[in-house]
């Protein structure tokens, strides 16, 4: 059984071990310097987004300046081009997106994590998540063939008449029942971050310490109270967060917009009427756009929207990390 | 068990493996070894004993330097193996670990086959033909009594074991790529009493070939494996002897309190 | 008050089973053989996708070719080399923005470094476009799970003196392979959909093409253009495509979780 020399190789053994020694030090260094330099690849890639973006767009703002976003009219004809109208169309659109999607994001989320009978959780939370990866073209092309139609043969008219001479809300939705617009592009927006706003806060959810849950039930609170005097105070920082990241993918979605918005370059204060956002106007006039400026224009626009979203997304995932951070710990 | 004579046989002729000198150790700022000094001889077994938290992890894992592996982790003095520093800068981290293996708390395999598991390390330096790797393997799952269990399955999964099976494994992983050196961490303390005697059994045949560190918090089977028996307190070395002067007539008050069970 | 919630969900749920609905009801009607097997047609004549199926095919594999190996690698720094370094950090976060960014941002992007200094729309740049989406996608969930990894495992190959490439290769790839393989799939659920940063790199094309340095049709930007037709063949084939392209999406997903969750079994 005793084999002595099995605890001490040969000298020669010994030279060949540091030679292979050297060697594996070599790849090593070799295969981190690889991965360091991939990871760095990822800044990279952000930077060179933002200075391509900064560079295909200067002969726009230099020609046009801070009027550039001030400005409403954009006219590729005589070469008068200016931001507001996709700036209003975007802002508004997400807005009224995330007005609609976050309370009810936020009670299917209270709905699973609460009130959901258990052997339904998984499958319900497993489709959330599965319709959130649905691509945007998909919304696009629905809303415009189905959803558009049926608000304009069925919700809109009645609405119009509803609040006909209201002051206020009888500009607000103001005639005539395109189907497509500014509302309509909002009511698709809120479907497609309603998932993510719901995977977020059922994740954030999750975090609650189950003593906490079961001290406040302890007490005599009822799943209400609990939910709204103890979940939401607890998650309030991973909820806000998830609501910018939803906010965020409002901001930016091009597709599902650029089907139902109608292409308008004009801000009416009717949501029934045609409008336009950023990457709407992008997508639909980029190929066809002739003339530097106009491409440099577009460019611009572009610009405007990274901007918004890089840090509307920085926030809402340092209000994430937060969380993280508190769980973590 | 040992026999009386073996452990009588003083250690004065014997050569050292490990010298240990002035050695302090840091995790950040906080100092977790306090100026250890200890000679371990050269095949026999050495125990590290004393209540969770007092260093006898973090002292043998100076030995492999494996704390490296993390940030903020830093270890200052003098480690000799066979009176050559293996703190130095210029020691390769590999080239050591070839030298000082380390069996785990938990048993680690590798997600590849039991073959594969043993393979792995021995194709690493050496450059061997099939069939005397097949010999390799087979000697070191013989040397970790495993052989007889595993020989029709050598293709399965390593993780397809038991608990004590994974743990022999493990060993037989360690001898397989011929160190000199072979530290264990607490090795049986996540396992089953028979398996932890088929381990400890173990421990007793190898040591004919191998310097062998085992950390415990076992004191039974401190006493049961090691010739030599260190006791350890908040990072520093209270006591350092024979094991049988530890366990029957220690020096230190604090030995003697933590022996007989009154801490720890 | 919890009775809304009943109803949020409720709600949610119905409005995405109607939109399936839909897609199902009106995709189905023009599935045939010959959507697989034809070329788009002109307008108003009858024909298939194939031309745009081979070109999506072509541009994800270049765009998974090209994305996953640099997604992998960057997350093997931050979880193994760079797990402690600030620049893990940085690289996290700014990733995490990245996964995020609105995709027609990334074609303008593809389209002031390719396009316009090529001077022409092509295949390649298409796939450059969609392989910066695939990027963070891996890259995130490479981190995540080979942080799953054991550090156990990492101190066992270590100890027997393997090199901490071979350990990251052999020990650690191996033990989180199928939530690597998941990121993969979950990329190309992603990109197989997106049309915004295909508009203007890869544009489109009537006919078949397999030249790269060409513009080159895909399923997406096809449906985008079909469905805003005022042709009824084009607007079916819109359709059809869209379903072909959901049921492409959600069998990936699906492919993926299955994978996920034989590991968490285990």
């Amino acid at each position: 059984m005793t084999i002595a020399s099995d605890a001490m190789p040969s000298s020669a053994a010994a030279r060949a071990r540091e030679a292979t020694v050297r060697r594996f030090a070599l790849t090593d260094a070799l295969f981190r310097g690889l991965t360091r330099a991939s990871a760095i690849l990822v800044l990279v890639i952000l930077g060179g987004v933002a200075i391509s973006l900064f560079a295909g767009s200067w002969q726009a703002l230099s020609s046009f300046g801070f009027s550039f976003l001030t400005t409403e009219s954009w006219n590729p004809v005589t070469e008068k081009f200016g931001a507001l109208a996709p700036i209003y169309g975007t802002l508004v659109t997400a807005a009224i997106a995330i007005l609609i999607a976050v309370p009810i994001g936020i009670g299917i989320a209270v709905f699973l994590t609460e009130l959901c009978p258990r052997p339904l959780r998984r499958p319900i939370g497993i489709a959330v998540e599965l319709l959130a990866g649905i691509p945007s073209i998909i919304y696009g092309i629905w809303g415009l063939f189905v959803f558009a139609p049926f608000l304009q043969t069925a919700i809109q008219p009645f609405i119009i008449n509803v609040f006909h001479g209201v002051p206020g809300l009888s500009s607000l939705f103001a005639g005539p029942p395109y189907g497509i617009g500014l509302l309509t592009s909002a009511l698709i927006l809120a479907i497609m971050v309603l998932p993510f706003i719901t995977s977020i806060t059922k994740d954030v959810f999750d975090t609650v310490p189950a003593v906490l849950k079961e001290s406040a039930y302890g007490i005599g609170c009822t799943t209400w109270e609990v939910t709204r005097r103890v979940v939401i105070p607890y998650t309030r920082i991973g909820i806000m967060g998830g609501v910018m990241l939803g906010l965020g993918r409002a901001l930016g979605e091009t597709m599902a917009v650029t089907f139902v918005i109608g292409n308008a370059h004009r801000i009416s204060a009717s949501l029934f009427a045609p409008g336009t956002t950023i990457s709407a106007t992008i997508a639909n006039e980029f190929t066809e756009a002739d003339g530097d400026l106009y491409t440099s224009s577009l460019v611009s626009l572009g610009l405007i929207l990274f901007v918004i979203t890089f840090l509307i997304l920085a926030a809402a995932r340092y209000m994430l990390m937060r969380i993280d951070a508190r769980t973590g710990a | 068990m040992l026999s009386p004579d073996m452990t009588m046989a003083e250690t004065v002729v014997e050569k050292t493996k490990i010298e240990v000198k002035n050695l302090n150790f840091y995790y950040g700022q906080s100092k977790a070894l306090k100026d250890i000094s200890l000679s371990l001889p050269e095949r026999s077994v050495t125990a590290f004993i004393g209540p969770s938290g007092c260093g006898k992890s973090t002292l043998l894992r100076v030995f492999n330097r494996i704390y490296e592996l993390y940030p903020k982790q830093t270890a200052e003095g003098q480690v000799l193996l066979d009176g050559k520093n293996i703190l130095d800068r210029s020691q390769d981290l590999n080239l050591l670990r070839t030298k000082i293996g380390m069996v785990f708390q938990k048993p680690t395999p590798f997600p590849m086959s039991i073959y594969e598991n043993i393979a792995f390390g021995v194709r690493l330096y050496e450059n061997l033909g099939k069939s005397e790797m097949d010999g390799r393997v087979e000697q070191a799952l013989k040397r970790a009594a495993l052989w007889s269990e595993v020989k029709d399955k050598l293709n399965a999964s390593g993780l397809s074991l038991s608990g004590g099976q994974q743990q022999r494994l493990c060993i037989a992983r360690t001898v397989a790529v011929k160190p000199e050196v072979i530290l264990l961490d607490e090795p049986a303390s996540a396992l089953d009493p028979l398996s932890t005697a088929k381990i400890e059994e173990l421990i007793d045949e190898l040591q004919a070939d191998y310097t062998i560190v085992i950390v415990t918090h076992n004191m039974q089977q401190a006493a049961r494996v090691s010739r030599q028996t260190a006791f350890m307190y908040l990072g520093e070395l209270v006591e350092f002897d024979r094991t049988e002067k530890i366990f029957t007539s220690p020096r230190e008050k604090r030995t003697q309190d933590y022996i007989t069970g009154r801490f720890g | 008050m919890m009775a809304l919630c009943v109803v949020a969900a409720g709600i949610g749920l119905a409005w995405l089973a109607l939109i399936l609905g839909a897609l199902v009801y009106k995709g189905t009607a023009g599935l045939s053989l010959a959507v697989f097997t034809e070329m788009t047609p002109p307008p108003g004549e009858a024909g298939g996708l194939l031309n745009a199926i081979a070109g999506s095919l072509l541009m994800t594999i270049i765009a998974v070719v090209v994305g996953t190996p640099i997604g992998v690698l960057a997350g093997t720094y931050m979880a193994e080399y760079g797990r402690f370094s600030r620049i893990t950090t940085v690289v996290r976060f700014i990733n995490d923005i990245l996964l995020s960014a609105p995709s027609i941002i990334i074609g303008l992007f593809v389209y002031e470094l390719m396009v316009r200094p090529m001077g022409h729309f092509s295949a390649i740049a298409g796939a450059v476009a969609l392989a910066i989406l695939v990027i963070p996608v891996v890259v995130r969930t490479t981190e995540d799970m080979l942080n799953l990894v054991p550090n156990a495992l990492r101190e066992a190959g270590a100890a027997i003196g393997a090199p901490r490439w071979v350990v990251i290769r052999s020990v650690a790839y191996r033990a989180a392979l199928s939530g690597i393989v998941t990121g993969i799939l979950l990329a190309i659920a992603r990109i197989s959909g997106e049309t915004a940063p295909l508009l203007f790199t890869a544009l489109n094309n009537q006919f078949w093409s397999s030249n790269i340095n060409a513009p080159m049709a895909s399923l997406p930007v096809t449906i985008f253009q079909f469905a805003l037709s005022p042709y009824e063949e084009w607007q079916q084939l819109a359709w059809t495509g869209a379903l072909i392209i959901t049921l492409t999406v959600l069998g990936l997903s699906i492919l993926a979780r299955s994978l996920t969750g034989r590991r968490e079994d285990r």
